[in-house]
């Protein structure tokens, strides 16, 4: 059977090894914020599979659900057939947006890097107060929702590994544009080159990332092999601390939420606990927590193109948080401190953080 | 759906609870079986009044109505096979009141097993059915399927638990069936009747459930047989025992053969092993009795026995039943899971005839299950894409249900009888049975609108 699209190619039989049981039910957190079925990784992959019958067109009708999931994999985790819903999805979107199909939010956001450097189009780089571009030892690389969404803690991070002494260099760096790849459309190569380049210009050995997304688009994007073929190694910033002691402590209560894109896709889940261990003597871990942690509804584009539900699906996380009592959320990733910070509601006192910039916040009183 | 009918659905549980949308038209089509057909429309009612409204307008204009919790049931009884309206339950999902004192807990219909399991904790009590499905499946659905579970040869099914419930009947009256004491005979027992009647009969929207102390030890044994026909002496001979364990499940050598390829667990390839728990209070008592059914399986030639002393090697030895659905869910793209079930003496009668029937119809069948209860789970596996071997699946699963039937069992001992089971429905129940069927359903839904086409009851 020739197949019309190029998802079914790839994917046609783990599409149909999908069995209807609706594991993912439990721990999808489109399906936990809606309930509705149809947004399910379940309902996903019926409709997909009557897509390959010929029973419906692959179009329109079908953004609401296929353009609204995380990228988040915990069905994949808990899926007994093994379907890797996440990669399967991202095929179809590109799919979809060959056949004129796509969310109007994605649409603008390729637009944007077309034209722009970052995904906000925001023509003023936030200097912070650094020098850029120059020769270090290290390349600090911030992504565009610290750049552009979540200063404090960037600035906050950049001050952290001052006060460690490390040699670092900020570039002028331009989106990783990873996230097109997600959403239907391709990486720009010109943004990566332009990113490469500067990288290998301050002839650093080593590129420190403070988003877990750029970390998997550097290291895993056939786009970014340059860096590694240089001999580049690219670590996110909580790999990068494990090694250093801070020499203060909190007894405030601490819990840890783990990026789908540090945890579930790269594995990474014990550098930043034995971080956390070293500063809080009170450290809790939420119900659902490293393989089985629930999403924070910001990935995948869905806090953008579906707000109202990327926030609920925060707000059931911060649940978990009240749950376990504590004041203190920590995570490495700035979409998941910028969605949960902004989905707390007034009531809740606990208080959101990226790990470094709590570090750094004690390291400041301490002094 | 007809644009009056369609007011009139919003008119009742808002527009943002009502869909026509063919997204959610797909995903309500299916439940875990191979069936599926769509539905006009689906609908979020929020309580009971709303539920009999919906049932009220349905009856007067005769569209069909399909309750549905998660979808995970396993015949096809979710599905709307004439079309019509599904009527989602899971919008219902709180827990109402749990009393220890009392020994009970009141649900709606949408809360989800474990959610309830996760309550009832920090109480230390349980509702023991425990269906594998658990994490997903709504109460509603465990109560209109009698869902069972790992447990059942000591704890029993659904059934056992449900003290009364508040049901929707088709013509929108409401009614309360039971009592919250913990024994009843005053009148007939409606509550039983609603227990597994799969949504053909009201739609229930109140769960009061009899609830128990959850047992804080276990111990668990493991035995190889080389043969099945040991096995099934062991089986029964642990009953003689005085020993009821709190799980003894099986696992055939088709499985266990598959469990090898797919993994590296490395498991020895005999024609079954067992797999047994105790439950009790303190791990002398449950080691007392896991001794006792290990000396069963010793006399009567296990191959190989062990005995697990720490966490970790409790989870070893549970790892192959653990992964045997996962395994056999990817080995073809399609396949059936039965539960054919009879008495503990036909266990390995059943086991072997498993066998033959896969050789008769050259498919592949692998089984595994819960030997305590006598409930065997064969997973047929093939090509839903092949009509050859769809002809073949059907044919061997038509020999299973008359296997069991002819062995004193049952089509179906917790998945139900929904679409897949309908056409063997007079194979296990007489004709005055089915009559006397027929008339119930008559009684409760003249007008034949609440999950039409399902369980063999239309001639
Ligand atoms: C992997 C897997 C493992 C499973 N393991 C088990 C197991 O161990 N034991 C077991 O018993 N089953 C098992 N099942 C089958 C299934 O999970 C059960 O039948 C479960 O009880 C169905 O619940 P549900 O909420 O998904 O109901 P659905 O599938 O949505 O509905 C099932 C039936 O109940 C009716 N219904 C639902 N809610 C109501 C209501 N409130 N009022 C009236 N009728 C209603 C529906 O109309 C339908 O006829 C398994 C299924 C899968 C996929
Ligand atoms: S858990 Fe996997 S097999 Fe089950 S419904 Fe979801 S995607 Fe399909
Ligand atoms: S990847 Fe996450 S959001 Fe997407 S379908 Fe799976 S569980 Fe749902």
């Amino acid at each position: 059977m020739e197949s019309k699209y190029e998802f079914e190619e790839k994917y046609r039989e783990q599409i149909l090894k999908c069995s209807r049981c609706g594991f993912c039910q439990a721990v999808c957190p489109v399906y936990g914020a809606t309930l509705r079925p149809a947004l399910n990784a379940r309902g996903k992959m019926l409709l997909l599979k009557e897509v390959m019958d010929g029973k419906i067109g692959l179009d329109d009708q079908l953004i609401e659900t296929l353009f609204q999931c995380t990228t988040c994999a915990n069905c994949f985790h808990n899926c007994p057939s093994g379907v890797d819903v996440p990669e399967i999805i991202k095929a179809v979107r590109q799919d979809m947006v060959r056949a004129g199909s796509c969310h109007p939010a994605f649409e603008g956001m390729n637009e944007v890097l077309e034209k722009h450097t970052n995904i906000y189009a925001e023509d003023e780089p936030e200097d912070f107060e650094r020098v850029r571009n120059r020769k270090a030892e290290y390349v600090y690389f911030i992504g565009c929702v610290g750049s552009y969404r979540e200063d404090e803690p960037t600035m906050a991070a950049l001050d952290l590994l001052d006060r460690l002494k490390v040699d670092y260099t900020l570039i002028d760096e331009v989106c990783c544009s990873g996230v097109l790849e997600d959403v239907g459309f391709s990486i720009k190569e010109h943004l990566a080159e332009k990113n490469m380049a500067l990288i290998l210009e301050t002839g650093a050995g080593t590129v420190i990332t403070g988003c877990p997304y750029c970390f998997r688009t550097f290291n895993d994007k056939l786009q970014y092999s340059r860096l590694r073929e240089a001999g580049v190694k690219v670590v996110h910033i909580t790999q990068f601390l494990q090694d250093f002691g801070f020499g203060v402590k909190t007894d405030k209560r601490v819990t840890y939420h783990d990026p789908c894109d540090l945890g579930r896709h790269c594995g990474i889940y014990e550098e930043p606990r034995n971080t956390i261990r070293k500063i809080a003597t009170d450290f809790v871990e939420m119900p659902d927590n490293r393989e089985n942690a629930l999403c924070c509804g910001a990935g995948g584009g869905v806090r953008g193109a579906y707000a109202k539900n990327s926030i609920a699906m925060a707000r059931r996380r911060l649940e978990q948080v009240e749950e376990v009592g504590a004041e203190i959320v920590l995570t490495e990733c700035n979409s998941c401190v910028h969605n949960l910070a902004n989905a707390k509601l007034r009531r809740q006192k606990f208080r959101v953080y990226s790990t470094t910039e709590f570090i750094n916040e004690l390291m400041e009183e301490a002094e | 759906m007809d644009e009056k009918i369609k007011q009139a659905l919003i008119e009742i549980v808002g527009k943002e609870n009502y869909t026509d949308s063919l997204i959610d038209m797909v995903s309500f089509s299916y439940d875990a079986s191979e069936h599926s057909h769509r539905p006009a429309c689906a609908v979020w009612p929020s309580d009971a009044d709303q539920v009999a409204k919906i049932l009220r307008l349905a009856n007067s204009e005769k569209i069909p109505v399909i309750p549905r919790g998660a979808g995970t049931g396993l015949s096809g009884m979710a599905v709307p096979i004439k079309g019509g309206i599904i009527l989602d339950l899971s919008h219902m999902n709180r827990i109402v009141k749990i009393s220890i004192e009392d020994r009970l807990a009141v649900v709606k219909p949408g809360v989800v097993y474990v959610d309830l399991e996760k309550a009832l904790e920090p109480f230390g009590f349980f509702f023991p059915p425990d269906p594998a499905s658990g994490k997903v499946s709504t109460l509603g659905g465990n109560v209109a399927t009698n869902a069972g579970g790992l447990k059942g040869a000591k704890y029993g099914t659904t059934r056992d638990y449900v003290l009364g419930l508040q049901v929707v009947l088709p013509d929108g009256r409401i009614m309360r069936t039971g009592s919250k004491a913990m024994k009843s005979v005053s009148g007939y027992d409606l509550t039983r009747l609603f227990v597994g009647s799969e949504g053909t009969l009201g739609v229930v929207t109140e769960i009061t459930l009899k609830i128990n102390p959850k047992p804080t030890a276990t111990s668990t044994a493991l035995a190889t047989f080389d043969s099945l026909a040991d096995a099934g002496n062991a089986i029964n001979q642990i009953m003689h025992s005085g020993i009821i364990p709190s799980a003894l499940e099986i696992l055939g050598r088709e499985t266990l053969a598959a469990i090898n390829e797919n993994t590296d667990l490395n498991l020895p390839e005999v024609d079954a092993m067992l797999l047994a728990e105790t439950d009790g209070y303190t791990r002398e008592e449950t080691d007392y009795q896991i001794k006792k059914v290990i000396q069963v399986f010793e006399e009567n030639n296990a191959r190989e026995v062990k005995q697990a002393r720490t966490d970790k090697e409790v989870e070893d030895l549970w790892a192959a039943r653990k992964s045997a659905y996962a395994v056999l869910a990817r080995i073809k793209t399609h396949f059936v899971l039965e539960d054919v079930t009879v008495p503990m003496t036909h266990i390995a009668e059943l086991l072997k005839g498993v066998e033959e029937i896969s050789r008769r119809h050259d498919i592949q069948i692998a089984t595994f299950g819960h030997a305590g209860d006598g409930n065997l789970h064969p997973q047929i596996l093939y090509d839903g894409y092949d009509q050859e071997q769809v002809r073949r699946m059907e044919a061997a699963s038509a020999d299973l249900f008359k296997l069991a039937i002819d062995l004193d069992g049952t089509l179906t001992g917790e998945h139900g009888i929904g679409l897949a089971k309908a056409p063997y429905m007079t194979l296990e129940h007489d004709p005055v049975a089915m009559d006397v069927m027929r008339h119930v359903k008559k009684m409760f839904d003249p007008n034949n609108i609440l999950n039409p086409g399902k369980m063999g009851l239309e001639e």
